[in-house]
């Protein structure tokens, strides 16, 4: 864990909803961060968990060279970059 | 008691998720796979792995070893800390794809669960179990993830198909009926057998009972009376034959939660705020299940190595915060308090139904349990310990949630707390 970077930060992302068999299906393509554009390359995984009543969807995702966690929030719907990982070479 | 092999066609499926927890880590961070990973629950010098990918165990690294023994062994071993939501959302996802094929499952575990197909064949259209298991492994990759795999086991009953699980890992399917049983059994060495450890093996090599098949072929009575003592012999008769023996619902017994401590001192500013964490989350266990103790253990393990605990059944029952810690306090004053406690733990025992709802004629108890069910309502509602006990702070802060690995009547509480 020593590439790990804490950051909770409001992000803008741009996301893709499609309609899936049972629900619809978000995916992050692409958010800006500290001015720099940011594009995905894969969604590792997507869950969601509760804080209280308020329901987050967690999304691990990565660019290729950083793995990000972004959380997004289904009442206020804002998303937060919570975390960076330099994936270890 | 005599039986010969269940010749039944197989209706029980054993679900496996391998090494799940390094699994879904990798499923969620594309560039640790492939690569040695270990999962521990709080990231220290000498923390203890309890979960690992499938390429630090090629290089012989085991659950259970400490940072320094799993790293020596695979170079490059890369350390996270658990993610329970994580995890629960793959157990989720499992146990609802399961369910989709009978309604009679049963989770063993976070990471493993049951079909049993008896009487939902004709709803299948008497599919063939393989044909099934191929299927909810590809359903576990559509709606998880790629990385995602799962041993599954097929056979008569429990624990064949447990067995059958284990035999090609990672990844693998295998069935046991009566037509391979024997040449299961004869491939095999007896701690191969789920269940049997160290301990059952020295019973059985003590009773001239060297390998699996000589299992089989020893008698119920010579399991009963001179291997296990007990009944239990004949549940090994049993379930060794391919006949259930592992079906019986079990009730709650006890409830507690133990700490292994960050610092080992007899410092009770430092060790009552873990005490009352403890207790604080003990007593939301008790509320989960809906019911009320009468009966308190407090136990401390202490830095020389010695043990100590003291246990009390009280006249009445308690469930709320408050009355677990002031019994339990009542107990811990009673240690040896030169000693350097280095684990700590408070079970409650002598379970009963909650009498939650009736109102009790003293008023100081009802303002005590009114509280409580406002400061649950309210922790519900904006997530755990939003209001908590300025006492138990410290403790919330070094105790961390622990994943269940025995079972998992408690992920939904764990998840609130999460």
């Amino acid at each position: 864990m020593d590439n790990y970077v804490a950051i909770q930060k409001r992000v803008p992302v741009v996301a893709t909803f499609s309609m899936g068999s049972e629900r619809v299906i978000c995916t992050p393509v692409k958010m800006r961060y500290n001015g720099q554009e940011i594009i995905f390359t894969e969604l590792g995984l997507r869950h969601p968990t509760s804080k209280g009543k308020r329901m987050v969807h967690v999304f691990d995702v990565t660019d290729g060279q950083t793995d990000y966690r972004l959380e997004f929030d289904a009442a206020s719907l804002r998303w937060e970059l919570i975390s960076a990982w330099e994936v270890p070479s | 008691m005599n039986l010969s092999l269940n010749t039944e066609e197989p209706n029980i499926m054993h679900i496996d998720l391998n090494s799940c927890f390094a699994t879904v880590e990798q499923q969620a961070r594309p560039h640790l796979r492939g690569k040695p990973l270990g999962i521990t629950n709080r990231i220290s010098p000498h923390c203890c792995m309890i979960a690992l990918s499938y390429e630090a165990k090629a290089h012989g690294a085991k659950v259970g070893m400490s940072y320094p023994e799993a790293k020596a062994l695979a170079p490059g071993l890369v350390v996270l800390e658990t993610d329970p939501p994580k995890y629960h959302y793959a157990y989720q996802k499992l146990a609802a794809i399961m369910k989709s094929y009978s309604p009679n499952i049963t989770m063993k575990s976070i990471d493993e669960g049951i079909i049993d197909f008896h009487g939902t064949r004709q709803a299948i259209h008497r599919r063939s179990l393989e044909s099934i298991g191929y299927e909810i492994k590809q359903r576990l990759k559509d709606e998880l993830g790629s990385w995602m795999r799962c041993n599954i086991g097929i056979a008569p009953n429990r624990f064949l198909a447990k067995l059958a699980a284990g035999l090609h890992k990672p990844d693998g399917m295998d069935r046991i009926d009566s037509t391979n049983l024997r040449d299961i059994y004869d491939s095999l060495k007896l701690t191969d057998l789920p269940g049997i450890a160290e301990h059952y093996q020295a019973r059985l090599n003590a009773s001239g009972i060297f390998t699996p098949l000589e299992f089989l072929e020893a008698t119920s009575d010579t399991l009963r009376r001179f291997v296990f003592h007990s009944v239990v012999g004949e549940d090994w008769y049993r379930r060794l034959r391919g006949w259930e023996a592992d079906d019986a619902k079990t009730n709650l017994g006890i409830v507690g939660r133990q700490f292994v401590m960050d610092t080992r001192t007899n410092d009770e500013a430092i060790i009552l705020p873990r005490l009352h964490y403890l207790c604080q989350t003990t007593g939301m266990k008790l509320r989960f299940n809906g019911v009320s103790a009468r009966g308190v253990i407090v136990w401390a393990g202490f830095a020389n190595g010695e043990g100590w605990y003291q246990r009390k059944m009280f006249k009445t029952t308690f469930y709320t915060d408050q009355e677990i810690y002031r019994r339990a306090l009542l107990l811990f004053n009673t240690r040896p308090k030169h000693m350097k406690i280095a684990s700590l733990g408070i079970t409650c025992y002598q379970l009963n139904p909650s009498t939650r709802s009736q109102v009790s004629l003293l008023d100081t108890i009802n303002k005590a349990e009114w509280l409580t069910q406002a400061v649950d309502t309210i922790n519900d509602r904006y997530g755990t310990f939003t209001v908590t006990y300025a006492n138990a702070l410290e403790g919330k802060k070094v105790v961390k949630q622990k994943i269940p690995f025995g079972g998992t009547k408690y992920f939904e509480l764990l998840l609130k707390r999460a």
